[in-house]
């Protein structure tokens, strides 16, 4: 136990000496999720302000004359449209035009439908809102005029409409919403990930390299205090950079001049309370299994190359999450990082957590931890670790 | 006090490489022993399985009566070892690399601070003792593995070349540092490829050559059995022999 806590407390000093190893955790984690927050934010902010004030460029605004006013009660901005408006929509200089038929009033008084073509790029999510909110607004004439008509006639305009539809939209502030959760937990997750690699690697890849495990393994120190003296020691890293990350988050997100969006999340002190507890495992698991994987390399790169594979999944599992808009099904809870990702995304929610969940999201990592250690023992009680074969 | 009786040690996938091929000796407490060889003749091989690293094919041997293998982390206790190996930690200071490892062996509190300061006197690391290591040089290095080697005060001190890359004035200190290990009534064994090394400093000589000890015997047995005028022509007729060259 006295050697253990040994090298735990030498692979602390030496991690928090490595100038390089602080500093890129520091930037990569701790400082990163704040300030994509902040980008996100103002993101949100320009695209809710283009969706209130509209600037509609207009072709041939003289044919229809009662829509334009219509329009401009409903405060939009109308500007002639330029010739080479195709052109720029395709550039993405602009973001919708609308153009009148020039039968427009001649259809109207023949009692057809008189044609507007409203012209987008659909493939450029910056314009959609607009383009939204135009086409509400076509809509909305369109039935005024009708029912005008209709009461002209003699008829209820209710008649003509046997469908009402109401939006109830429970994501709140949907998608962007969706994608700040996303970020949160991605980089509550990265920074468990960012703060056990480089000390992971030096203190098992690097020991070999720099020639000090042979005398290490010469000492009266088992191979089983040996891994677990260095797991712990990256863990505690670990767990100071997510405590880190998930500390400058609520300092963000409570005291940041952020513009008023609305947040579609909570985040106060219970939130990280629970997101610490559904990162525990991983906090635990990560620094396992990359000291298990970098005591394979022979080398410093090469640890690093088997280290990339985890790095890859863990970016890649969640990312997977959100793409495929399926229903997650229960026995995704079990599985490490998927879980983990589902539970932080209740906590932001502002639920509280299925005991029972957190409980199964524990299983996977803890076995893990423990067969991955068994690895790091095995390898270092083997004549050939010395080698690196 | 070392015994080694038969050891034999391959390495290869079939076993085709037999670094260590039946060696016996033994190495009294109080007395220098150098295990003379060229390069690859198992020098390395035998120390590191005198060390525990690794395990025979076949022999045995016993440090103070402990056998290598299954009391090994009883006979880690009981020597220490400057090995091939002579890394530090860059970032730690020269005192921290010491105590570290005092720490691993079971020392604590006032006993080990008393054990690191003595042994940062007796090395002249006392300037050093709180700089990191990281720009250290090869002499400076060398004393704190030795330090690193010798914190537990062991009775037992293996040393695998360790005069490669110092400058003369550092293998003179660390002759210095060994004649008073023997005084102290320790067992070293020393290992080099250098015949002037072993001759200035060893009291008995293992010639090894091809995995198998060639001679041994003090320096003035050596001389005899040859008939040569010197040590070193005794050390080229014994070695000619096992190189096979006339």
């Amino acid at each position: 136990m006295n050697r253990i806590l040994a090298i735990v407390r030498k692979e602390l000093v030496d991690a928090a000496r490595d100038r390089r190893t602080v500093l890129v955790s520091l930037f990569s984690a701790v400082a990163g999720g704040p300030i994509m927050l902040v980008l996100l934010f103002n993101f949100m902010a320009t695209q809710a302000d283009r969706a209130r004030d509209i600037t509609l460029p207009v072709a041939g605004r003289e044919h229809a004359p009662a829509l334009m006013s219509f329009l401009e009660r409903e405060e939009v901005k109308l500007t002639e449209a330029p010739t080479d408006y195709e052109a720029r929509i395709r550039r993405g200089d602009l973001d919708v035009a609308v153009v009148v038929d020039g039968q427009f009033e001649h259809d109207l008084e023949q009692g057809r439908p008189g044609t507007v073509r409203l012209v987008f790029d659909r493939s450029r999510d910056r314009g959609r809102p607009i383009v939204d909110q135009v086409q509400n607004l076509l809509r909305a004439y369109n039935r005024t005029a009708g029912a005008q008509r209709l009461i002209l006639r003699g008829v209820t305009p209710s008649v003509a409409n046997p469908l009402n539809v109401e939006d109830v939209d429970l994501s709140t502030p949907q998608q962007s919403g969706a994608l700040l959760l996303f970020l949160v937990g991605f980089y509550a997750m990265f920074a468990g990930m960012i703060g056990s690699m480089a000390p992971a690697l030096d203190t098992s890849a690097g020991e070999r390299e720099r020639q000090s495990l042979e005398p290490l393994l010469m000492t009266p120190a088992r191979p089983l205090e040996i891994a677990l003296g260095k797991w712990l020691a990256v863990s505690i890293f670990a767990a100071l950079v997510v405590g880190c990350t998930l500390l400058l988050f609520y300092l963000t997100l409570s005291f940041a001049p952020l513009p008023p969006v609305g947040l579609p999340f909570l985040f106060g002190g219970h939130e990280v309370g629970r997101l610490a507890v559904v990162l525990l495992p991983l906090v635990l698991l990560f620094p396992a299994l990359l000291l298990y994987l970098a005591a394979r390399g022979r080398t410093v790169k090469e640890a690093q190359a088997n280290v990339s594979a985890i790095m890859f999944v863990i970016a890649f599992v969640p990312a997977a999450s959100v793409f495929l808009q399926w229903r997650e099904p229960a026995w995704i809870a079990a599985v490490p990082i998927a879980g983990q990702f589902t539970l932080m995304k209740l906590a932001l929610r502002g639920e509280a957590l299925p005991a029972l969940q957190v409980a199964g999201s524990y299983l996977a990592p803890v076995v893990i931890t423990v067969l991955a250690l068994a690895g790091v023992t095995r390898l270092l009680s083997r004549e050939s670790v010395l080698s690196g074969r | 006090m070392i015994g080694v009786e038969d050891i034999a040690k391959r390495f290869g996938k079939q076993g085709e490489v037999r670094a260590v091929d039946g060696v016996s000796f033994t190495a009294p407490d109080g007395e220098i022993t150098g295990l003379l060889g060229p390069n690859g003749a198992g020098k390395t091989t035998l120390l590191r399985v005198l060390a525990t690293l690794i395990v025979p094919d076949a022999g045995s041997a016993a440090m103070d009566g402990l056998d290598v293998v299954s009391e090994r982390f009883a006979v880690r206790e009981r020597v220490g070892v400057l090995s091939d190996a002579r890394g530090l930690y860059p970032r730690l200071t020269a005192r921290e690399n010491v105590a570290y490892f005092g720490a691993l062996h079971g020392l604590r509190g006032a006993a080990l601070d008393a054990r690191v300061e003595s042994l940062l006197d007796t090395l002249g690391l006392r300037a050093l003792a709180d700089r990191r290591t990281q720009g250290f040089s090869q002499g400076e290095r060398m004393k704190v593995a030795i330090a690193r080697a010798l914190v537990h005060d062991p009775p037992n001190i293996l040393l695998d070349e360790p005069t490669n890359g110092l400058d003369i004035m550092s293998v003179r200190a660390l002759r210095e540092q060994l004649r008073g290990l023997r005084a102290a009534g320790k067992c070293l064994l020393f290992s080099s490829h250098v015949m002037q090394e072993v001759a200035a400093l060893c009291d008995r000589i293992v010639i090894l050559a091809h995995g198998r000890v060639v001679a041994h015997g003090t320096a003035a047995e050596l001389v005899a059995r040859t008939g040569a005028p010197t040590l070193e022509e005794a050390f080229v007729s014994l070695l000619g022999s096992a190189e096979g060259v006339a």
